[in-house]
This record gives structure tokens, sequence and C-alpha cells, in this order.
């Protein structure tokens, strides 16, 4: 190259060099393989996620799944990422009983270190962010249910539970869970003896039965269905057997139920 | 301390160490004193009226029972002679420079083993073998537990056998796995990799390893006295109600509190005080890096779990009613002391093994740790942010719900700082050509393992998911992918890379392979099963489902069989390599750290003369040169 050459050559620009870089054939096999680990976990999100949870009777439910189909998509990005380098490397593999020839010498690179920070801070932050309006969502709308809920007292006792409606309802008790659509229901929840965890699965709530300190948590049947009721938290020797049944009903069901119970409608 | 001061001299006449009472001590001394304490004590506790009854006084009972565990303890460490150097350094006649010298177990051959011996290298031979017995035993019991949730409707052991299985297979392994890497490498060769001629403290380094030891008989005792009800958990009150089994499950924290406590002062004292002449912060090996903030992590998180331990054991044997509600006292409070420890210990298992993988990184990849200041920011930022996020295993608990949002942050930031532990092996792999040997197998099945464990974790963390997640199988996965396949693994990698250092002989390499590949897909086989069947609804640590999980939990069997068929083939490996296997060279990697530059065997003092560090130990890599 002549001197005028190299006085009339212009530095890349970063958009140049990002480009340039893109091209090189060891960056865009690894993109290439980026992209498709992603794909095939945000496939995995949308498809099997859905199916393996329980279908939802409430809206906490159906939030919950949608939580979980969301935070795989957003940990896609980040497994794309990991599962890429680590298959550009496994594709490089060396063999034999020595050692392969040294590698590049660089021992960090400033700009990839931060990028990396700040995509995994920005990916974090989303999911945090995520959560949180989740969360708080879910607050509210139990504030604002347990206005004009029906109270539903639940008592785990090893190892079983009972369920005590409430009073304008003869005040009557159960050890099925059966609750009327679309009608709020506040849980408040004690245990007798032992820690227990309540657990209605496809209504998508829990929370503890905990010895002279009640818990509360509300949800709101929107569909009918079976419930399967367990304990989450060990209990003792028949944990495993803590577990009933009951159903979301429609209010005329509901009602004859309660009849039957000995109670009458409110 | 074991470094003998050449330069020392007496000024009594010298006794001929041979006739002292400390070469008539060791394993069988400290065995039969151990039991005659804890008899003793038994008796003496427990009263001599000739009608006593221990259904009848449950309290005395359990008062015996845990002041014999405990006594046993103290006993075997008489027996064993762990206090003969204060008692004499209290008398005024320290030991001699001779003693000192059978201490370290000089010229004892295999003997050395069962005594109390301070050469770190044979504290770090006892801690391999007692974590090989540990895991086998935790392992046997874990194969029981599969086989009993092979098929619904199980009836292989009762349920008050399989709660005892999944309480002890709980304990067993959380101990295990505590001292799997820091016991075993960061002993034998952590000292070595430092310059260091031994442990800041010898004696106190022999003394955590016997003090743990004294804890698995303890432990194994609750088999024997109905068994731990309550998972490795505890959670009161059923603790407190639970039978005398659950006093050993006590006394065996408390013990191990003590040997962690001791190795955690050891180890970090040993890597602030001792490096050698030019070892820099910036020139210390990753994995002392990263085994020294797991320890230093361990030295504040443990002592809640013992206090917790011992309030239990004073609701069981006085009635003190700290966690019980009856009582005044509160289910919570256990639960915050149990989780103020529990938390920042799956870091303390955690982080050794990570470390020790990158410390394998860069040498069957043949470049320099790739930003060796993000993977000590990473360390350490997991560290300060663990003793942050305890409450995330309360959030059902109906303790604070308004506290539940600030828990979530913390325990979310945490990917931060995992993130870049990632970054730093990728980086480092990044356009090598890794050397696929064992140990490198190892990093490999760790990305993908850690991966799963870590997204599964931002579920958990999350409120709303954690809301149906909590206390189901898919918990059990996720913990079984960080511990078992991040941490276990990067232990099994790191002993089939220091192998050769610590036995003189090469790893069995087509039976490594095997274990390997059966370990690693029985492993996805049997969690990926557990993920589907917890994400659909079942409960864990139930010896009973229902039909509807059948298939998955039949799945997760045969990947419990294959992994343990992997691991015995493992096993047998160790054992047939010690002896028979290939000699090894005496730097089979052509690693830079300094462990590779002592021969096998490696001298009582490790160096003939300390060496002088000039540069990092990653000096590999074209540019490098």
């Amino acid at each position: 190259m002549s001197e005028h050459e190299q006085f009339n050559k212009v530095e890349p620009t970063p958009g140049e060099r990002f480009s340039k870089f893109l091209k090189r054939k060891d960056v865009s096999s690894t993109v290439a393989w980026a992209f498709f680990y992603t794909l095939v976990f945000v496939l995995v999100a949308l498809y099997l996620y859905p199916r393996w949870m329980p279908k939802g009777l409430s809206n906490e439910m159906r939030s919950t799944t949608r939580l979980m189909v969301i935070f795989t998509i957003i940990s896609a990005p980040v497994c794309g990422f990991v599962l890429s380098m680590a298959t550009h490397a496994f594709l490089r593999r060396h063999k034999g009983d020595t050692p392969p020839a040294d590698g590049p010498g660089f021992s960090t690179n400033r700009l990839g270190v931060a990028t990396f920070s700040v995509m995994a801070s920005i990916l974090t932050l989303t999911a945090v962010i995520y959560g949180l309006v989740e969360m708080n969502t879910a607050a509210e709308a139990s504030v604002r249910e347990a206005k004009d809920a029906m109270v539903v007292k639940v008592v785990g006792n090893q190892w079983v539970w009972t369920f005590e409606y409430p009073e304008s309802m003869g005040g009557f008790k159960s050890e099925v869970l059966n609750l009327p659509l679309n009608k709020a229901v506040v849980f408040d929840i004690v245990s007798a003896d032992v820690n227990h965890s309540f657990w209605p699965v496809q209504l998508g709530v829990k929370v503890d039965a905990n010895r002279l300190a009640h818990t509360t948590v509300t949800t709101k049947p929107i569909k009918l269905g079976e419930i399967d009721v367990k304990c989450a938290e060990l209990c003792g020797l028949y944990h495993a057997y803590m577990e009933t049944t009951g159903a979301v009903m429609t209010t005329d069901d509901f009602n004859k139920w309660v009849i039957t119970q000995g109670g009458h409608t409110a | 301390m074991t470094t003998l001061d050449h330069h020392t001299k007496s000024a009594r006449p010298v006794p001929n160490p041979q006739k002292s009472l400390i070469t008539k001590l060791n394993m069988g001394t400290g065995l039969i004193v151990g039991i005659i304490f804890a008899y003793v004590t038994y008796k003496l506790v427990r009263g001599s009226n000739p009608d006593w009854e221990p259904t009848q006084d449950i309290n005395n009972h359990n008062q015996a029972l845990i002041a014999s565990m405990l006594m046993w303890s103290v006993g075997f460490l008489v027996g064993i002679g762990a206090f003969i150097g204060p008692w004499r350094w209290m008398i005024g006649k320290d030991l001699t420079a001779e003693e000192q010298l059978y201490l370290a177990g000089d010229g004892q051959g295999i003997k050395r083993y069962f005594k109390y011996c301070t050469d770190h290298k044979v504290v770090g031979i006892q801690y391999l073998w007692g974590v090989i017995a540990m895991l086998a035993v935790g392992g046997t019991l874990a194969m029981m537990i599969r086989t009993n949730l092979a098929m619904p409707g199980a009836k292989l052991v009762t349920p008050s056998i399989y709660n005892s299985l999944v309480g002890l297979h709980g304990i067993t392994m959380i101990v295990a796995m505590i001292v799997v890497a820091t016991g075993p490498f960061g002993n034998y060769i952590m000292p070595i990799m430092i310059g260091a001629r031994d442990m800041a403290f010898p004696r106190l380094n022999a003394l955590s390893w016997w003090v743990l030891f004294t804890a698995i008989p303890v432990l194994c005792s609750a088999w024997f006295l109905g068994g731990i009800p309550t998972g490795w958990t505890a959670y009161a009150p059923l603790s407190v109600q639970a039978g005398p089994g659950m006093n050993a499950f006590l006394c065996t924290i408390i013990i191990f509190a003590v040997s962690t406590a001791v190795a955690g002062a050891n180890i970090t004292a040993t890597v602030v005080g001792m490096r050698t002449k030019g070892m820099t912060w910036n020139r210390v090996p990753i994995f002392v890096i990263g085994a020294t903030i797991s320890v230093a992590l361990a030295v504040p998180a443990f002592p809640t779990f013992m206090l917790s331990m011992i309030q239990t054991a004073m609701d069981r044997t006085f009635q003190t009613g700290f966690f019980d509600a009856n009582a005044g006292g509160s289910g919570w409070l256990y639960a915050h002391l149990f989780w103020i420890m529990g938390h920042p210990e799956v870091y303390v298992i955690l982080l050794p093994g990570v470390a020790a993988l990158m410390e394998i990184v860069p040498v069957f990849v043949r470049r320099p740790l790739f930003s060796y200041t993000s993977a000590v920011v990473g360390f350490a930022g997991i560290a300060g942010l663990s003793v942050l996020v305890w409450a995330h295993h309360m959030y059902m608990s109906g303790w604070m719900p308004m506290l539940n949002g600030p828990f979530m942050v913390t325990t979310e930031m945490i990917s931060v700082p995992t993130g870049l532990i990632f970054l730093v092996i990728l980086g480092t792999m990044w356009n090598g050509r890794p050397w696929m040997k064992l140990p490198m197998l190892g990093v490999f099945a760790f990305l993908w393992n850690m991966l799963i464990g870590g997204i599964t974790g931002l579920y958990l963390s999350d409120v709303p998911a954690d809301n149906y997640l909590h206390g189901s199988m898919y918990v059990t996965a996720h913990f079984h992918y960080t511990l078992m396949g991040a941490a276990l693994t990067g232990a099994v990698a790191g002993l089939a890379y220091w192998y050769p250092k610590m036995t003189g002989r090469m790893l069995n390499e087509r039976a490594g392979y095997i274990s390997f590949w059966l370990i690693q897909i029985g492993f996805n086989v049997l969690f990926l099963g557990m993920f589907i069947v917890g994400a659909e609804g079942q409960p864990r640590r139930v010896a009973d489902y229902a039909q509807e999980y059948g298939t998955a939990n039949m799945v997760s069997t045969i990947g419990a069989y294959s992994i343990g068929l992997g691991f015995i083939i493992l096993l047998w490996a160790v054992v047939h390599s010690w002896r028979h296997g290939k000699i090894a060279p005496m730097n089979p990697w052509g690693a830079k750290t300094l462990e590779w530059t002592v021969p096998y065997p490696v001298p009582l003092e490790n160096f003939d003369e300390l060496p002088v560090i000039t540069s990092d130990p990653y000096g590999y890599g074209k540019a490098a040169h």
C-alpha cells in the first residue's frame, strides 16, 4: 500500500465493523445455530407448556400458564446464545491423546462482556417487570373480588382437608370442595396441627395452612370442571394421601349440592 | 502446624514419638471412646429409674439421645487424639518437632488415613472417600425412592419408610454435596495451587474432617430410631412432633455445622495468608477464588442452621416452644432461620463445582480464561445476592406477602452474575478446539444442565408462577438440575482432572466415558420427566400419586437406573484405576497451575523451594507466546 493510499484509508465505521464481524464464517454459523435453538425453545413454550399445565378454571391458573410461556420465550435467546456457542465449540472438538494447538490468545473483550451484561440485565429486568405486573394485577383482582366473595374456611388436619361453608349457607362442613361458577371465593386457611399447603390445582392458587395463623387466598372460578385438592407441604405419614376432589358447578347444581349437605342457599 | 520448622529447638529432652500417646491413637480408639462416652451419657441423662420407658417419657428420651449423640462426637475426637495438641499446649508442653512430624503422617503409609493426620493431602483423600461413601448411600436411597415411584399405587415400602427415605436421601446428599469439591480438592489440591506448604491450621484441618466423620454414624442411626419423616427441610412443628430419629437429624446438623465452620475459616485463612510470593489476587487460580468465596459464604450461613437445630432440640426436650404456635412460637421463625442458611447453601454447593470447571476449560481448550474479572465478579455477585433471597422459599407460607415483590427482584437479579459465569466459560471456548477428555465433557454437560436449572429457577423465583409450582415435582427437578446436573457434574469433572495428581494414576478413560453418558442421559430422562409431572400438578415428597402421572414417573425411574448404573461404573473406575490405572505423568494435561509442577507422591511439604509467581496461570493461546 502506497503512502497516498494509507493516507486516504478511511477507518471503518462501527456499523461496517459489525457487518464484517457478522460475515465471519464462525460468527455466521453460530448466529444461525442461535436462531435455531431460540426457535426450538419458543416452540417448546408455545406448544408444550399449555399441554402440560392443567386446564385453568380460574384467571390465576390461566395467567400462570401464560407466564410460563412468556418466561420461556424471554429465556429463549439466552438458551440460543449458550447452546450455539457450545455447539460451535463441540463441532471444533479435538480428539487424541495430545492436547490441541493453542487457540486465540485474547483473554477478554470488553465490548463483548459489556454487551452480554447489558443484554442479560435487560432480559432479567423484563422478567422482573412482567412478574411484578402480574403479581400486582392478581393482588388487585383479589382485593376487588374479595368484596362480595363467598368465604370458605379450610382446615388442614393430618391428613384430611375440611371445608366449612359460610354461615349464610348453614355453616356445614364438607371434605369435598365444590364451588359455584363465576362467584369469587376467599379461602380462609388454618392448620389444626403441622404445616400443610392448600393446593386446589386447577384454580392455580396455593397457600400454606399454619397452626393458629390464618392465611387467605382469593380466586374466582370461571369455567366448569373438576378440581383436585392436594397438600403441597410434607406433613407426615400420609402426606401423599392428603387429597380430595371437588368441582366448579353451575349455580343451580351448587345450590342443590348445598342442600344435600344440610345447608341452604344464601 | 504441620509445616515443620527445622530451626525450632526444643528446650526439653525430645521424647521418642514412637512411645508417645499420639502413636497409640487411631480411628479404632476413637470408636471405642466415642461409644463409651455415648453410653455413659445416655445412662446418666436417662437416670436410674428401673421402670423408665422411652415411650412414656419422650422428653427425657430425647434429652438422653441428643446428649449421647453429641458426646459420641466429643468422645471420638478424644479417642483419636484430636485434643492432644491443645492439651499439651495448655499445660506448657507443646508438641515436639518429631511429634508434629508424626502427626503429619510421615512414613506411616496407609495407616495415616485412619489417624488424626494433619497433612492436607491425607485430609483431602479422607474427604474424598467420605464423600464417595455418602454419595453411595444417598444414591442408593434415591434408587429406592424412584423404584417406589415407578408405578402408581406401588407399595414397595410403607409411607413411613418412604418418608424416611426422602429425609435421609435429602440430608445425606446435602451434606455430601457441600463438601464434594471443597473437601477433596480444597484440601488436597488448593494449598499446592497457591504455593503453600500446608493449610494455615493443619490441626483444625484434621479436626474438620473427623468432626464430619462423627456426624455420619449419627445420621445413619436415624434409620434405626424411626427415620426422618420431615424431609431435609425439617419444618417445625412437624420436626417437633417427629419420633426419636429426628434427634439424629438435629445432631448431624449441629456436628456438621461445627465441621463446616472450622473448614471454612481454615480455607479462607489459608488463601488469604499463605499464597506464595508473587501470587497477587489477580493471579490466583479461579478454582481457589470460587472455593474460597463458597466457604466464606458458609461461615455466616451455617450458624443459623445450627441455631435452628438447637432450638428444635430444645422444643423437643424442654418444650421451649420456639416454633410451637401453641406456646407462642412460630413455624415461620424456623423457616427463616433455615432458609437464611438454605439458599446461600445452594451456592456453597454450586460455586466450587463451577470453579473447578472454569479451571478445566482453559487447559483443555488451550486458551486463556476469558475475562477473569467477570468470573470473580460473577462469583462475588452470586454470593452477595444469595444472602438476600431466602424468603422466596416462603412466598406461599403466608408470611408477609407484601415482601414477596422485593425478594422476587433480588432472586431474579442472580441471573445476571450467573450469566457472567456462562460468559466466561463460553468465551474461553470460543474458537478454541476443546480436547474431548472426560473433564471437558463435564463442561458441556454443565452448560446444558445449568441452563435448564437456571431458567426453571427463573420461573420459581417469580411469585405468580411459584404460586402454582411451589411444592411440586417441578421444584425437585429444578434443584437437581442445579445441584446434581451442575455442581456434581463439576465435581466429577474435577475428580477426573485432578485424579492423576491425587493418585499418581490415570482414571480409566473408557469406563469414564461410559459412566458419563449413562449418567448424563439418565439424568435428563429422569428430571425432564419430573418437570412434566410437576407442571401437571404432582406434589413432591409423595409416596404415591394419581394414575395420570404414571408414564412420566416410569420414564423417570428408568432414567434413575441409568444414573445408578453410571455411578457404579464410575466407582469401579475410581477404585480400579487407583491400583491398576496407567501411571500418570507429572502433568498429563499440560496445565500451568502449580499443582502440576510437583511430583507424585507429593512431598510432605509440597515444594522443595516455594515457587515465585510472575504471571497468571492461564498463559495459553497464540498471542501469549
